[in-house]
């Protein structure tokens, strides 16, 4: 400061440039223009159509007829086979994605703390190529593996245990959902692990701690924006699966996917497909909405 | 509190030595600086003293109990971080709360030791900040709170004054040697600035490639250095090369002929004499005279730095105070002078 009081230049007290012509879009907004009419197109509007559907009624012979109805939704919340089919579909999807998380964090841990660069490359290479092949193959591959008379019972036999019954069981599913599931998580945390620094678990250790209790108070606390998005992301990905319990799952075996599936394609019920599709991303939502929330009140005042 | 030993520890990395037989020695209570270049070893060496690299070769003696191959969350030793590590999900009493906790100590013993050691750093006002909060200098201060609340046998400092602008530098460059001499604290802190180390160390290690190269007290190292290395380490600027020819005399490479103390010497060796011994334009009758001219000159502040070069093609770095400090009118670039030194002015280091 020298000390003169001379008004401030005419330049400084012009208004900000963007108050000169109106208010202007930030460049990114250009750029970000094909996506958004995209999702609006290809998503909005599909999903607006479908809900116009679920209103309808389904007039057998006829298929769809032009109502303004919520028999649909009434269907579904009075038949307790479909409230069934929604409650297998979400405690699969809880424990697959609960295992998928316990499975890999370990894994995420090491990939991130132990493994040199080059093995870091080659180990996440391989977690991330079973999502090259598809889904539905690489769960007819663990049909061969789980049937009756699969890998997995001709191995249990050479040690003399007897056969097991996995093919079409929710066991089976769950197998084949944490397999679909297990890069996902993995990958998520290993890019939020990243990102602690491992300054903070040596000083964890040479304050006293040791590894269980640095992994708890330290890394788990700081990690948990990426296991809430790794769970997430299973979780969602779970709740929508079609092949896993269509080829695994067996004829009896009824999650909510493939009964939409089969009331849209099968049964030619448009609007009560409509209607369970609409109560299955209603129910998802909810669950992820809530979870979000009561995750991030815990970290919200560190991590802003 | 406990003196700190090294026994000729190595550390290789798949058959590259980064630390090469180091053997130290630190009495209770001393504070020793681990001076060096980046790659020399220093925070290798640190870093196995408190436990998080393992030792290749060697043992680390703390109060005559073997802790090299105890986990660092068994050594008891305090350790400060470069970029400090504090925990960004805990409130600053909850970091220095953090170890005491470790250790099982009550929660009423917790407040009131959290309490003493933030007063201790001036930060007890701040105790439920979080650390992103804080500026870097109090960051630091707490970090040191966290170290120290533990009371450990030994405080190690990872660079711990590297990210603080300069004035904050100062500032907590002092702070660590009050609060070590209060506590009188073994200390071990590792520095690339020499004016760090010789300004709040007892002994400075000076280190090169994984050995050391040079140790004793600042003043030590700062006047008597005995290597090249060490000479330039410790901001000597002239190194000239040369050969010793007879006592007291030495034939730089240009073909000039010094008087210098040889003290039993022979072969190659290089004189180092600071910028501030050479004298510009002084007495004549100085045992040592060379006629140069003035190549540049850079205005320092306080100092002027003069860049003269001998008609035999020695080029030399005088340094003079500036007008500002009181010193003669500057000198124009081309300027023929005489620059001067007494024989004791330099010293011989081997090449």
């Amino acid at each position: 400061m020298t000390g003169s009081s001379s008004p401030p230049s005419p330049a400084l007290t012009l208004p900000a440039p963007r108050a000169r012509g109106g208010w202007r879009l930030p460049p990114a907004f250009g750029l970000a223009t094909p996506a958004t009419l995209f999702v609006l197109i290809a998503l909005i509007g599909p999903l607006l159509l479908m809900f116009r559907y679920s209103l309808n009624r389904f007039v057998p012979g006829q298929m769809m007829v032009e109502a303004l109805t919520l028999a649909n939704y009434a269907k579904f919340f009075g038949d307790s086979f479909y409230q069934e089919v929604l409650g297998t579909t979400v405690w699969v999807s809880a424990l697959s994605t609960l295992l998928c998380l316990v499975a890999g964090f370990p894994v995420a841990y090491f990939l991130v703390r132990q493994a040199s660069p080059v093995w870091k490359g080659r180990l996440l290479l391989l977690v991330i190529l079973p999502l090259l092949m598809g889904n539905a193959v690489r769960t007819a591959a663990w049909m061969v593996i789980l049937g009756d008379k699969g890998l997995f019972n001709a191995v249990i036999g050479v040690i003399g245990i007897s056969p097991v019954k996995l093919m079409y069981t929710p066991t089976a599913v769950v197998i084949g959902l944490v397999s679909v599931l297990l890069p996902f998580m993995i990958v998520t945390l290993q890019s939020v692990l990243e990102g602690i620094d491992a300054n903070l678990e040596s000083a964890a250790a040479s304050l006293g701690a040791g590894h269980l209790t640095t992994l708890w108070r330290v890394v788990l606390p700081l990690a948990l924006p990426g296991i809430l998005a790794g769970t997430l992301l299973c979780f969602i990905l779970s709740m929508n699966a079609y092949a896993p319990p269509v080829l695994i799952g067996g004829p009896s075996f009824h999650m909510m996917a493939p009964t939409v599936y089969q009331q849209v394609a099968k049964a030619m019920n448009w609007p009560f497909g409509a209607a369970l599709a609409f109560v299955l991303m209603a129910v998802t939502l909810v669950l992820t909405t809530s979870a979000n929330i009561l995750v991030q009140r815990r970290y919200r005042r560190w991590s802003e | 509190m406990s003196e700190v030993v090294l026994q000729s520890i190595v550390k290789r990395y798949e058959a590259v030595p980064a630390v090469d037989n180091i053997s130290l020695s630190i009495g209770e209570g001393e504070l020793v600086a681990l001076l060096g270049p980046s790659g020399c070893g220093k925070t290798t060496t640190l870093r196995m003293i408190g436990g998080f690299i393992p030792v290749t070769e060697g043992r680390i003696l703390v109060g005559g109990r073997d802790v090299t191959h105890l986990p660092p969350n068994k050594r008891n030793m305090g350790f400060g971080f470069q970029n400090y590590a504090l925990f960004p999900h805990m409130s600053v009493g909850e970091n220095v709360a953090f170890g005491l906790q470790m250790r099982k100590v009550s929660r009423a013993d917790i407040a009131r030791r959290v309490k003493i050691a933030l007063d201790r750093v001036k930060l007890a006002h701040l105790s439920d900040r979080l650390p992103k909060q804080l500026s870097g200098g109090q960051q630091q201060r707490v970090a040191l709170a966290r170290a120290l609340v533990i009371e450990p046998d030994v405080l190690l400092l990872d660079e711990p004054l590297s990210n603080l602008d300069a004035q904050l530098r100062n500032e907590m460059k002092l702070e660590i040697r009050r609060i070590q001499q209060q506590l009188g604290i073994t200390t071990i802190f590792v520095t690339h600035d020499q004016d760090e180390a010789l300004s709040i160390a007892d002994t400075v290690v000076l280190m090169r490639a994984g050995r050391i190269e040079q140790q004793g007290a600042p003043d030590d190292l700062f006047e008597r250095p005995a290597s090249h290395f060490a000479a330039e380490f410790m901001g000597v600027t002239n190194l000239l090369p040369g050969e010793v020819a007879g006592s007291d005399r030495f034939r730089l490479k240009g073909g000039d002929t010094i008087l210098v103390p040889v003290a039993g010497r022979a072969g190659p060796h290089a004189f180092a004499i600071r910028p501030e011994r050479l004298e510009i334009d002084g007495e004549a009758s100085a045992a040592n005279t060379l006629s140069a001219e003035v190549e540049i000159a850079t205005y320092r502040g306080l100092v002027i730095d003069y860049r003269v070069k001998t008609p035999s093609g020695l080029c030399l770095t005088a340094r003079r105070p500036s007008p500002a400090a009181g010193g003669p009118a500057p000198l124009p670039v081309g300027r023929p002078v005489r620059v001067s030194f007494a024989p004791e002015a330099g010293t011989l280091v081997p090449m």
